[in-house]
């Protein structure tokens, strides 16, 4: 009913492929653009500031993770890390003088070298062996970057992010920093949208289904496990560089640690496996909400609903909060984004219960 | 679901009420943004100090509030996730906050840029960024107490005093934390033994600091004549234990600013007898503002937390922040009238001088260029029940500390351009 298949036909190959064959869809799509690029005029700056930005930026970082974990099957907890190794050594082109837009493909390709030489160690091992030799990069760069002054900037251990130019326009405020979050997030979730008509997606589904059937089926499991890794750590080494230079603007070990890490991975597993509306999702439930539910908790207790001492106050939003993962779970384990599907396929064929096949 | 739509109904009609309640006082709130770490890192610290900011604030408006203005105080926690403490911040900005608080110092270091740009004062007692105190870099970050590399200088002229021969030949010990805040003081230490001519060794333990029988171990081979710990939370009553059990005298042994009642407690208190650590705020019950609090506050049941916190060191340091900024935003009603806004706060927190908060702080003295506040402190000892003073307030080496302070800050200026 809503998402009106009638006068769909697909005349010719590239019809077929459409990313969004439905109206509907497209429509959809068309009004969130709409809302994004309108967001910094419409929304007061605290929500533009503290949380689309984030929003945007840890979807990306999602994205990247998802390519790997998602669509390649390949678990990695150090994720953060891997944004760190971006964020840092951007920063220390843009000061050598490099312009942004070289030094935030050249901090992708540093997060990708390195990301891929813990690839090649993690090939050797899968499952739950991958996640502890990921976990030990981990500890490894998290050590690296703390310890190595020239990395850290110094005893205080902070790095401010430099003034910088985007395509000779200098990038102050909270506008123009968005803009920039947007247009890379936009191009990295274009990027994951096609992956899953390429041939490369493709054999990133056979190799995450069963590595050896793939190898048998022609697959070069070993080339395409090391594809993911690059092309994920690039993603997530670009990702780590919006963080530092749009939102943080400075940047510290603490920022990277391995709760970003588990964060990321959480994001991924509750938004949806594979599914690139899953990470926006994932990243909104994983980041915003305990800071809505801090906030809730915080007016109820204000309108004196909650007669509880602070430190008992502060630890509502996390029962909350850890209820509300279990639950998603739960209830629909293939995430946030089998949710939506669930409704559009509701809706698909309502006011009828069942589509005829 | 009905259920819920009801309570939320409640909660919105309570909640104007409250509103309306407040707007019937004569002039307007003063308000002050609280985002602290109640559930991860800074556990240790963080309720004891939110509870002497509550207190000190309830004490402040009972008395009439500043010049007639009451005073309110936002808490929430933030998990010690920079993110979260972003979005408190951006919040305590539009709802007109003049002052914020974080206790965090990766929370504060992710703020500080934002609160520079946008002139919004933040307080960072005893964390943070120890080149803060240079107020020419940073403008609206508020110390107001001793840096870390205060406190060295502090421990040190200590042990100096203690060691009537000299420190020549002497050997010192520093057992910290391996991470940016345990290897922030070496540089003063070793300075310092470059002057005085003792031996200086670093022992560090990893972090979290459960476990650190190795670290102790070493240093047990090394045997030194005094040893510094530097650590915070979990790590530091461990340090204790491992001193005591590789029998290092507790008399010997001196720890940076964050140990406390509690830690001595857990230790054992009659077993932590003669341990030595730097405080900048009196702890205990005997300074005025604690017992105004105890009579006005606590008695009258509005305390914020159990009575029996009340006095410990960290809720001590909790109410020297707030009588700080209420001392600070006094002078600029005085100064440069009503409104307060950000700015004007920041010149009353500039102006104040000699202020002890009725014996509570040393005296602190806070100009444009100096936000740390003079830096002095003091060496205080264990006695099995309390905290008690070895030595008066007093600053040393600050030559040491701000050379320290104005190349780490101008390292800072050029980072961000």
């Amino acid at each position: 009913m809503f998402y009106r298949l009638a006068g769909i036909r697909h005349t010719s190959y590239a019809a077929d492929r459409a990313l969004w064959p439905v109206p509907v869809d497209r429509w959809q799509i068309g009004v969130l653009l709409a809302l994004a690029l309108a967001a910094p005029f419409v929304l007061p700056n605290l929500y533009l500031s503290s949380y689309l930005l984030p929003w945007i930026i840890w979807s990306t970082a999602a994205l990247g993770l998802n390519l790997l974990m998602g669509w390649a099957g390949q678990i990695h907890l150090g994720y953060a890390a891997v944004m760190a190794i971006g964020a840092y050594g951007t920063i220390h082109l843009v000061r050598a003088g490099m312009p942004f837009e070289l030094a935030i493909v050249a901090g992708g390709l540093l997060s990708a070298v390195i990301g891929l030489v813990f690839g090649f160690a993690a090939l050797r091992v899968k499952g739950l062996y991958l996640a502890i030799s990921t976990l030990a990069m981990q500890y490894l760069v998290d050590w690296i970057i703390s310890h190595v002054p020239a990395i850290s900037g110094g005893s205080q251990a902070t790095l401010q992010a430099p003034n910088f130019r985007v395509l000779g326009l200098p990038v102050a405020g909270d506008f123009a920093r968005y803009y920039v979050a947007l247009a890379v997030c936009l191009l990295v979730t274009l990027f994951l949208l096609n992956v899953g008509r390429t041939s490369f997606g493709r054999a990133l589904v056979a190799v995450r289904e069963k590595d050896f059937a793939a190898a048998i089926l022609g697959v070069n499991t070993f080339y395409f496990k090391l594809l993911a890794f690059w092309c994920s750590s690039f993603l997530g080494g670009v990702s780590g560089v919006l963080l530092a230079f749009c939102y943080y603007r400075a940047v510290t070990p603490e920022q990277f640690n391995l709760d970003v890490s588990i964060q990321a991975v959480a994001m991924v597993i509750v938004g949806g496996m594979g599914s690139v509306m899953g990470s926006y999702l994932g990243a909104a439930l994983v980041l915003l909400a305990p800071i809505v539910l801090n906030n809730l908790v915080g007016t109820l207790a204000q309108a004196g609903a909650l007669p509880v001492s602070q430190e008992i106050l502060s630890h509502i939003p996390l029962i909350l909060y850890g209820g509300l993962i279990v639950a998603f779970l739960l209830f629909e384990p293939l995430g946030l984004a089998k949710v939506y599907d669930n409704l559009r396929n509701y809706f698909l064929v309502w006011p009828f219960r069942h589509a005829r096949h | 679901m009905r259920k819920m739509i009801t309570g939320l109904a409640l909660a919105a009609g309570l909640s104007a009420t409250a509103l309306a309640s407040a707007a019937a006082q004569d002039k307007a709130p003063i308000k002050v943004g609280t985002a602290l770490d109640f559930t991860a890192v800074y556990t240790f610290v963080t309720a004891e100090y939110s509870q002497g900011q509550r207190d000190y604030i309830a004490l402040l408006n009972a008395k009439g509030g500043i010049k007639g203005h009451p005073v309110e105080i936002m808490v929430v926690d933030t998990g010690n996730q920079p993110q979260r403490g972003i979005e408190a911040y951006e919040r305590f900005k539009s709802e007109g906050a003049v002052l914020v608080d974080f206790l965090s110092t990766p929370v504060s270091r992710a703020v500080v840029p934002r609160a520079l740009g946008d002139g919004m004062n933040v307080v960072t007692m005893f964390h943070g960024r120890s080149d803060a105190a240079d107020g020419k870099v940073f403008p609206t970050i508020f110390p107001m107490t001793p840096a870390y590399w205060s406190q060295a200088t502090a421990i040190v002229k200590y042990i100096e005093g203690q060691e009537k021969g000299g420190l020549k030949g002497k050997r010192i010990a520093l057992v910290m934390i391996d991470s940016p805040f345990g290897r922030e003081p070496v540089p003063v230490f070793e300075e310092l033994s470059k002057r005085l001519g003792y031996e200086f060794a670093t022992f560090p333990y990893p972090s979290p600091g459960n476990e650190q029988s190795a670290t102790w171990t070493q240093l047990r081979r090394d045997k030194p004549d005094w040893t510094i710990i530097w650590g915070a939370g979990g790590g530091q009553p461990v340090s204790v234990r491992e001193a005591m059990r590789n029998g290092v005298p507790l008399d010997h042994l001196a720890s940076v600013i964050w140990i406390s009642e509690t830690d001595a407690n857990i230790i054992g208190a009659d077993q932590t007898k003669g341990l030595l650590r730097f405080e900048g705020v009196a702890s205990g019950k005997d300074p005025a503002v604690i017992k105004a609090i105890q009579q006005e506050v606590v008695a009258k049941g509005k305390a914020a937390g159990p009575a029996e916190k009340v006095g410990s060191t960290y809720y001590n340091i909790g109410v020297a922040s707030m009588a700080l900024f209420a001392e600070g935003a006094r002078r600029a009603l005085d100064k440069e009238g009503e409104p307060l806004t950000p700015a004007k706060l920041k010149h009353g927190l500039e102006s104040i001088k000699d202020f002890t908060a009725d014996g509570l702080l040393p005296p602190v003295t806070i100009t444009s260029e100096d936000h740390q506040g003079g830096g002095r402190g003091r060496i205080a000892a264990w006695d099995g029940s309390k905290w008690t003073a070895k030595s008066d307030w007093s600053a040393a080496y600050q030559d040491i500390v701000w050379n320290l302070v104005h190349k780490s800050a101008e390292e800072f200026k050029a980072s961000g351009k």
